[in-house]
């Protein structure tokens, strides 16, 4: 059974998915802030290479961020590609809301305007109908 | 800066791409149960072998590194909007090469995602 349309477990699976995501990206950051070379250019850039490698917390990020690429794999078998996408951008709020939550950031209200469009947005994507082709759905 | 621009634009066509090649090789495996441990197993060796997974990946990959070139020397409050710019691509894209259909609400959807990102960037 493949369909198209997204359930409450699709939409968990992605919002998991942007969140390892950050803490990948946070994880290869981290790894890479140790090598004392200001700018990366032509002339550094094995030497920039070299002394990250041997990074454990680059080669985690990279692993982790490899491994998310399977959940992203199985979102993408289980839904449209155009309704993961724009429900993806839910890491757009993600950080700011959290930050106001437990950081108690203050959020502009250009800023809030935005989180309600995206919301809104996420909200009227998954309420587009099934769209795979009848004929491919009597296959599945 | 026109440079700069060109190259998000570019790094954002190939990233989209790349996921339009995605999305074809998870269609092009046929149906497995992933509750069941081998299909996983079989989803997984399926999926591994399919030549537009690879095709995928290795197009994501120049499009990093564009996108890297481009923020390397690039204003970020100019790029990350233009980030907001790969959502409609993706739906005219995987409407035209995988068959996914453009309704009403996933239009406008994607259209409020993209002035939300837009407005969450600016401020």
């Amino acid at each position: 059974m493949k369909s198209s349309h997204l359930t409450l477990k699709i939409f968990c699976l992605i919002v998991l998915n942007d969140l390892i995501d950050t803490v990948a990206q946070v994880l290869m950051k981290k790894g890479l802030v140790h090598t004392g070379i200001d700018s990366v250019n032509l002339s550094n850039v094995v030497e920039f290479a070299v002394k990250n490698a041997s990074s454990p917390f680059l080669w985690l990020g990279i692993f982790v961020f490899a491994l998310n690429f399977f959940v992203w794999i199985v979102i993408l078998y289980k839904v449209d590609l155009s309704i993961a996408m724009p429900v993806g951008s839910f890491c757009y709020i993600f950080v700011p809301v959290c930050a106001m939550l437990f950081l108690h950031e203050s959020i502009s209200p250009v800023r809030w305007a935005g989180i309600v469009c995206i919301i809104l947005g996420i909200h009227f994507v998954s309420q587009s109908k099934k769209s795979t082709e009848p004929e491919r759905m009597s296959n599945g | 800066m026109v440079k700069i621009i060109l190259l998000v634009l570019l790094s954002e066509a190939i990233t989209v791409i790349g996921q339009i090649l995605f999305k074809k090789s998870t269609n092009s495996i046929g149906t497995y149960d992933l509750k069941a441990g081998g299909d996983r197993i079989r989803f997984l060796s399926k999926i591994l072998t399919q030549p537009s997974l690879w095709s995928g990946i290795l197009v994501m990959s120049i499009g990093l590194v564009i996108w890297l070139l481009a923020i390397a020397q690039g204003d970020l409050s100019l790029v990350f909007p233009m980030g907001s710019l790969q959502y409609i691509l993706i739906l005219f894209l995987a409407h035209k090469f995988l068959g996914e259909k453009i309704d009403r609400m996933k239009l406008i959807g994607t259209l409020l995602v993209m002035a939300g990102i837009v407005l969450m960037s600016v401020s």
